[in-house]
């Protein structure tokens, strides 16, 4: 019943054709037209942006200027102009370097402490919740200043990005926070099972839960990685006064000022920088989906 | 970068240790130079020009310096703001610049009150040099804040008009405006409307209007920013209040705020080589020595004019006054490398031969009496006007304060409001502004 | 069992526990406990970065509080930002979440296309909507003009840069859009059927059934939000900047909050504060309130009981 409702069927020659039937497909009928018209609009919402940035990041350097909706001439070799503009491969370098090595780090030290909150019972275990909550909230720059100064003054390390990359070996509030979530989910008898047969602990962790829990490693992984992709904040207190350590976030925002140019390449800098997230997106879509629904589901 | 990477990693095993131990507020300006300027070392150097000829020039500087002083490499790094540059001067440490440059004058009040930069009296006196027979006392004025020279000027800027030859022979004017009054009329005779734009624009007067900034127009009124118990006077000077309303006036006649601000979002960047003056889209435009060679660069079709900016009606016999602003260049007082920066620094501000070279490749006005005189100097008519804007008696400048030119920020907003009508008072306004600026410096003190 | 191996058995466990919490405990020590003091600490200095600190009472919090001139307009814009963005995200975020659980041909394809903005690195969406809402030559604008519509300054107008950081927010409100959609899949069925029968309209449907059961998740959505309304940088930071037009192009130093303080925030006005005035003190008693803020709101989410995110077992 409910397929009738929600497809248009065909008319057929078979169907009776009795008024309360006609006028119930008509309705869903429209109904099916006004979703999906609904729909179209909104696709058309979301995607034209995209549309609009592509076609200026192809169009000439005088074009830009105007206000034309369409490139006069294709230049594809826009693209090559980004990449040939000094420090764009530095950024994607520096971005790799902050987004890989970050996200091992995070995971690696995220993972037994994810495993203890969920799965140990010790004494303090929710205030320690709470605070991995809190630091999870935490805007970055409310600890801006003494961390600047810790950085900077004592460990000669401004004007890089180790700031950023060395507290991700000491668990990421939101990835222990999202792994916890996750490992409530593995039933207990597992683990139960695998300590009478007398697993230690970091055993059970390595053996049975991590191959259980790879779905929540992934999410988590990519949401460090995206994390570290689109940082714009720590690249541009730790790393600004040294364009060597420059990343793409940070690079992309000063690229019109620095290179003096126009729409259209900083549109094409713009499309290189989305493109690779959303090609990590498109591969690894269902670990992301269930990672966002995660963050919204009651522990 | 091997090092840092090992230092990182021995990091990544100490964090905790000294974190916790850690009490992450010392910090003392060291002002005692101990390296030996004749021992092989790198300075690091860095400046804020980013545009590709003026980048070129300076790199050129840089290295006719090394030619000179074997056992010294630089490394050069462009494009920084104060903001970082006074973020480098508080972290110090491997990857800080022993020696800066900056545009803002404005900030060497604060980099001399902090101690961020070393004082250079001392260096001075041990090279021999008099700053005062070396440079015009303008130039001397604003690189130093009561008595502490932490900084020396590294050419000058003035600011004039541009106008486009062309445009002004279409329209059958022939001279420059030498009063503000003529410059409404100008730009108004300059000014064709197409649809809700322009075909061209006789001025772009907004403040956003890349270099028609409050102070700039604000030389031209020869303003008195604070008085002699330095509190802000911008209300009490009318030079405030008048330019003020006559940018504002000027704003209407052309067609309006809003419409000149559609219009102004419609420019290429100001360093590119689609700058509205060099595309036609403006007919005058307030502007650098710079310009001139920029304009040159960007393969520019019509005449270019220069001549000194307007004045106010009642000061036509200050034609010819500008508003002078410079690069300047001090020492970091992180730096370990003192003796070997001075040498640099020495070189760059007081070698006639360097001064005009420089000069000659970034086209700005040379810092030095000798290199002003110098018959090297490659001076055409139009760069002329903008040497001699620089040499004359009443060309002035916004004055140096410890609060590194936050009281013109204050400023600004309020014009911005003004501009854009939605301040109406501006008497209220400019005395609200001054017991903002007032309390600002207060607090740092 | 003896006391003896029972105690040695809970100092083993302990010793466990501390084992798997240590890269946090050393994290929450350095990277939150510490700076946390350290900045309480600051609020009460004078402090520029090159000279020793020296105390100052509460100097720098009167000065917050009374006189510095971009406290209060990053507190009123955020409040601008809680009541209407977040509102307007929510909304949306709940509306596409529905229309994508209606549609029946090509969801996947519908799905993906709504939420693709989520993913636009902040930096690259900013710089595109600064262009694509650029009054000078940007294609919203010509569109509307095209069509007779008199169109704003966006970005570059104090009236209305706010809105469009709303339009930028709303576009990429796909994580919204998969919490909701979670949510509204997760709805009995059961229920629906029951009513129907009873004849009740889609909007009834709407009105007692799918609302009351999805309205944690609706006040999830609505608190995550003013959280982050509150922690907003990135977009309003980067997007002042290039629509100013002054991008680290030869020296200069950005305008805070163009056009006129209107896209000021709490976290920007700590940079402006520390990092470009340099008064290590007042930006550390803007750090202090926005902490405190923040900390409500976590604990809100927090309430044990009727709470939304439940940290006990």
């Amino acid at each position: 019943m409910t397929t009738t409702l929600d497809k248009p069927s065909k008319p057929t020659a078979k169907a009776p054709r009795t008024a309360a039937h006609r006028t119930a497909r008509r309705k869903a009928l429209l109904h099916w037209i006004a979703v999906h018209s609904l729909g179209v609009a909104a696709a058309l919402f979301f995607v034209l942006p995209f549309v609009f940035i592509f076609l200026t990041s192809l169009m000439g350097g005088q074009q830009t200027l105007t206000r034309d909706l369409i490139p006069t001439t294709w230049e594809w070799g826009n693209y090559a102009k980004v990449f040939d503009t000094p420090g764009f491969l530095t950024w994607w370098k520096n971005t790799l370097l902050y987004a890989g090595l970050g996200t091992v780090l995070t995971v690696v030290s995220s993972i037994p402490v994810a495993y203890a909150l969920a799965k140990f019972r010790f004494r303090g275990q929710r205030l320690a919740m709470m605070l991995v909550i809190s630091m999870m909230m935490l805007p970055p720059q409310v600890i801006i200043i003494p961390m600047y100064l810790f950085w900077a003054k004592e460990l000669d390390l401004a004007g890089s990005l180790w700031p950023l990359i060395i507290p991700m070996a000491f668990g990421d509030a939101f990835a222990i926070f999202l792994l916890r979530q996750f490992l409530l989910t593995i039933p207990g008898e597992y683990l139960d099972s695998a300590r009478v047969d007398g697993c230690g602990e970091l055993r059970i962790l390595l053996r049975v839960v991590l191959p259980m829990a790879k779905p929540g490693i992934a999410a988590v992984a990519l949401f460090q990685f995206f994390f570290a992709w689109n940082d714009y904040f720590g690249p541009q207190i730790y790393a600004s006064e040294n364009p060597a350590a420059w990343t793409l976030s940070y690079g992309l925002e000063s690229f019109k000022g620095a290179h003096h140019t126009d729409w259209n390449l900083t549109m094409a800098a713009t499309i290189l920088v989305m493109a690779p997230v959303i090609l990590v997106f498109f591969f690894a879509q269902k670990a992301f989906v269930e990672g966002v629904t995660l963050t919204g589901v009651k522990g | 970068m091997s090092t840092r990477t090992r230092k990182a990693a021995a990091t990544l095993a100490a964090t905790a240790a000294i974190a916790l131990l850690a009490t992450a507020c010392t910090g003392s300006a060291e002002n005692e130079a101990e390296d030996d300027p004749k021992a092989n070392t790198t300075l690091t150097f860095w400046h804020g020009w980013s545009a590709p000829s003026e980048v070129k020039a300076i790199q050129e500087n840089v290295k006719r310096f090394e030619a000179a002083h074997k056992n010294i490499k630089v490394k050069i790094v462009g494009n920084m703001t104060d903001d970082k540059i006074n973020q480098a001067l508080r972290a110090g440490g491997s990857s800080a610049p022993d020696v800066v440059s900056s545009f803002s004058t404005t900030t060497v009040g604060q980099f001399c009150s902090s101690g961020a930069f070393v004082d250079l009296n001392s260096y001075l006196k041990k090279s021999k040099i008099d700053p005062t027979k070396v440079f015009h006392k303008p130039l001397l004025d604003y690189t130093q804040f009561d008595g502490n020279q932490c900084t020396l000027p590294l050419l000058s800027d003035a600011y004039g008009l541009y106008y486009n030859k062309d445009a002004f022979k279409a329209a059958g004017i022939t001279e420059p405006p030498k009063t503000w009054s003529e410059l409404t009329e100008i730009a108004q005779k300059l000014t064709k409307p197409k649809g809700a734009g322009f075909e061209q624009l006789g001025f772009m007067p907004n403040y956003h209007g890349y270099e028609t900034s409050t102070s700039h127009y604000l030389s031209q009124w020869s303003p008195t920013y604070f008085d002699a118990a330095g509190k802000s006077n911008i209300a009490k000077d009318p030079a405030f209040a008048r330019m003020m309303t006559y940018q504002k006036g000027l704003v209407d006649k052309l067609g309006g705020y809003a419409k000149l601000e559609k219009y102004r979002n419609t420019f290429g960047d100001e360093w590119g080589a689609k700058h509205p003056f060099h595309t036609g889209q403006v007919a005058m435009q307030l502007d650098g020595e710079w310009r001139l060679g920029m304009a040159k660069d960007a393969g520019v079709k019509f005449e270019i004019g220069t001549a000194p900016l307007p004045v106010a009606d009642d000061q036509i016999a200050d034609y010819g006054k500008g508003y002078l602003a410079g690069t300047i260049v001090g020492i970091a007082s992180t730096s370990k490398k003192k003796n070997a920066a001075w040498e640099l620094v020495k070189y760059m501000t007081t070698d006639t031969a360097a001064v005009v070279a420089f000069s000659n490749g970034i086209r700005n006005v040379p810092s030095t009496i000798e290199a002003l005189k110098s018959p090297d100097l490659k001076i055409d008519p139009a760069f002329k006007t903008f040497v001699d804007i620089a040499q004359h008696p009443k060309s002035n400048t916004s004055p140096a304060n410890i609060d590194g030119g936050s009281y013109h920020t204050t400023l600004s907003d309020l014009a911005y409001q003004y501009e854009a009508g939605r301040v109406k008072d501006l008497q209220a306004g400019l005395e609200k502004a001054a017991k903002q600026i007032d309390t600002d410096i207060a607090k740092l003190k | 069992m003896t006391t003896y191996t029972l105690r040695s058995k809970r100092r083993r466990a302990a010793l466990r526990t501390a084992a798997f919490l240590s890269p946090w405990l050393i994290g929450f020590s350095v990277f939150f406990a510490y700076p946390l003091i350290s900045t309480v600490y600051f609020s009460f200095m004078k402090y520029d970065g090159i000279r020793p600190p020296v105390f100052d009472g509460l100097d720098n919090w009167t000065y917050v509080f009374n006189d510095y001139p971009m406290f209060w307009p990053a507190v009123r814009n955020t409040l601008w930002l809680v009541l209407v963005m977040v509102t307007c995200r929510v909304a949306f975020g709940l509306g596409v979440g529905l229309l994508i659980t209606k549609i029946k041909t090509g969801a996947g394809v519908f799905r993906t296309l709504f939420y693709l903005p989520y993913l636009a690195p902040p930096v690259a969406a900013t710089l595109a909507f600064v262009f694509l809402l650029n009054p000078g030559t940007g294609p919203v604008n010509s569109i509307l003009e095209s069509v007779g519509i008199s169109a704003p300054g966006w970005f570059t107008d104090p009236t209305w840069s706010k809105p469009a950081l709303t339009a930028l927010a709303v576009w990429g409100v796909g994580d919204l859009m998969v919490i909701f959609m979670a949510a509204l899949l997760d709805v009995p069925k059961e229920q629906y059927e029951a009513s129907k029968l009873d004849g009740a309209s889609s909007w009834q449907q709407f009105r007692f059934i799918t609302l009351p059961n999805i309205s944690p998740i609706v006040l999830f959505a609505v608190v995550t939000g003013v959280i982050q309304a509150m922690q907003y940088y990135t977009q309003p930071l980067v997007a002042g900047k290039v629509a100013s037009g002054v991008i680290g192009g030869s020296g200069q130093q950005f305008e805070p909050g163009y056009p006129e303080k209107s896209t000021l925030t709490l976290p920007q006005i700590i940079y402006n504060a520390g990092f470009q005035r340099f008064d290590y003190g007042a930006a550390a008693v803007i750090a202090v309130v926005l902490f405190a803020l923040s900390m409500v709101f976590t604990a809100f989410l927090m309430r044990s009981r009727g709470g939304l995110i439940r940290v006990g077992d």
